[in-house]
């Protein structure tokens, strides 16, 4: 098959048709939208190419064998989720130490994401939120998000490290949520 | 003022053929901002990238996906091959048992035709 003539067919529809009839080439098709993704994933964990490949490889059997005994709805979440646990069990049997951060199996549920938007959130609500983070995650979140600023200009404007931009947009961008519902919630 | 609501509003689809020029250095202020956008709203579009931010010679990046790709065609067809084996082995069950059926209807038509024609000899000397 020639999988660029399938690009305009969206991962749910390429899903669908492989559970209607259980054919594995809708499957090689959907996973090779996400070679390069899983290949960087990997590498992040494993940090060695020829490693990495291997975990990739497994991953794929993985998929092929798991999506033919149950239904995935969300594919993207669940891939992630299938390539990172295997990469923290790799790296457990090896004994490697794991940042507490990064050392928690992703669970089989789905990202929050729509229902978010879905929700009809007010721009005060989100502008007095703002105000209410951190000075450090306020800076980081506005002049990223607002200011539409790259990590590398943040980094030089600010002075912090890029993983320390990147913690504070993370941090910012949740505890934003965290508020925006409170409020919601009280209103 | 919108730029506000997609702080919440998680970008999707990552289209490959960016994320490479991202690591290349090779796109704008604004394409470059979308690209982080999709990092901090993604995990995985996070973890992907800092994977292969790590990979010293960026050229060999696309080497690595082809090889994997290749051997995922080969996985995805190699199942499909065994299905169909599986199929064509059904069917030459379902041939062979029509086939010996249909033989087993022409001897036993042979041999009651034969069973009659040894008889008739019989009858013709009574009448006598």
């Amino acid at each position: 098959m020639n999988h660029d003539k399938f690009a305009h067919i969206s991962d749910n529809e390429l899903l669908e048709r492989f559970y209607t009839g259980h054919n594995n080439e809708w499957l090689g098709i959907l996973l090779q939208r996400y070679t390069l993704m899983l290949l960087g994933t990997c590498m992040k964990y494993l940090k060695n190419t020829d490693e990495a490949k291997d975990a990739v490889q497994q991953v794929f059997l993985k998929t092929i064998t798991e999506l033919h005994k149950y239904k995935v709805d969300y594919f993207k979440s669940w891939l992630y989720m299938i390539a990172r646990n295997h990469c923290l069990m790799l790296l457990r049997d090896k004994n490697i130490h794991i940042p507490v951060e990064e050392n928690t199996y992703l669970e089989d549920h789905t990202t929050d994401k729509a229902e978010l938007m879905e929700k009809d959130y007010t721009l005060t609500i989100m502008e007095a939120s703002i105000e209410e983070l951190s000075t450090e995650q306020k800076t980081c979140v506005t002049l990223f998000y607002l200011q539409k600023r790259s990590y590398n200009e943040i980094v030089e404007t600010t002075g912090y490290t890029l993983m320390q931009v990147k913690s504070h947009i993370q941090n910012g961008k949740r505890n934003l949520k965290l508020l925006v519902e409170k409020k919601m919630k009280n209103n | 003022m919108a730029d506000i609501e997609n702080i919440l509003h998680n970008e999707d689809d990552l289209n490959n053929e960016q994320l490479i020029k991202y690591l290349e250095g090779k796109l704008s202020e604004e394409e470059r901002h979308a690209i982080e956008k999709q990092m901090a709203a993604s995990s995985f579009t996070n973890d992907a990238i800092e994977g292969l931010q790590s990979i010293a010679n960026k050229k060999d990046i696309n080497l690595y996906v082809d090889e994997l790709n290749r051997q995922l065609h080969q996985y995805t067809h190699k199942h499909q091959k065994k299905k169909s084996k599986r199929a064509i082995k059904h069917l030459d069950w379902i041939i062979l048992s029509i086939i010996i059926v249909i033989l087993l209807c022409v001897l036993g038509y042979y041999v009651i035709n034969l069973h009659k024609q040894n008889k008739q000899p019989d009858k013709t000397e009574i009448k006598r």
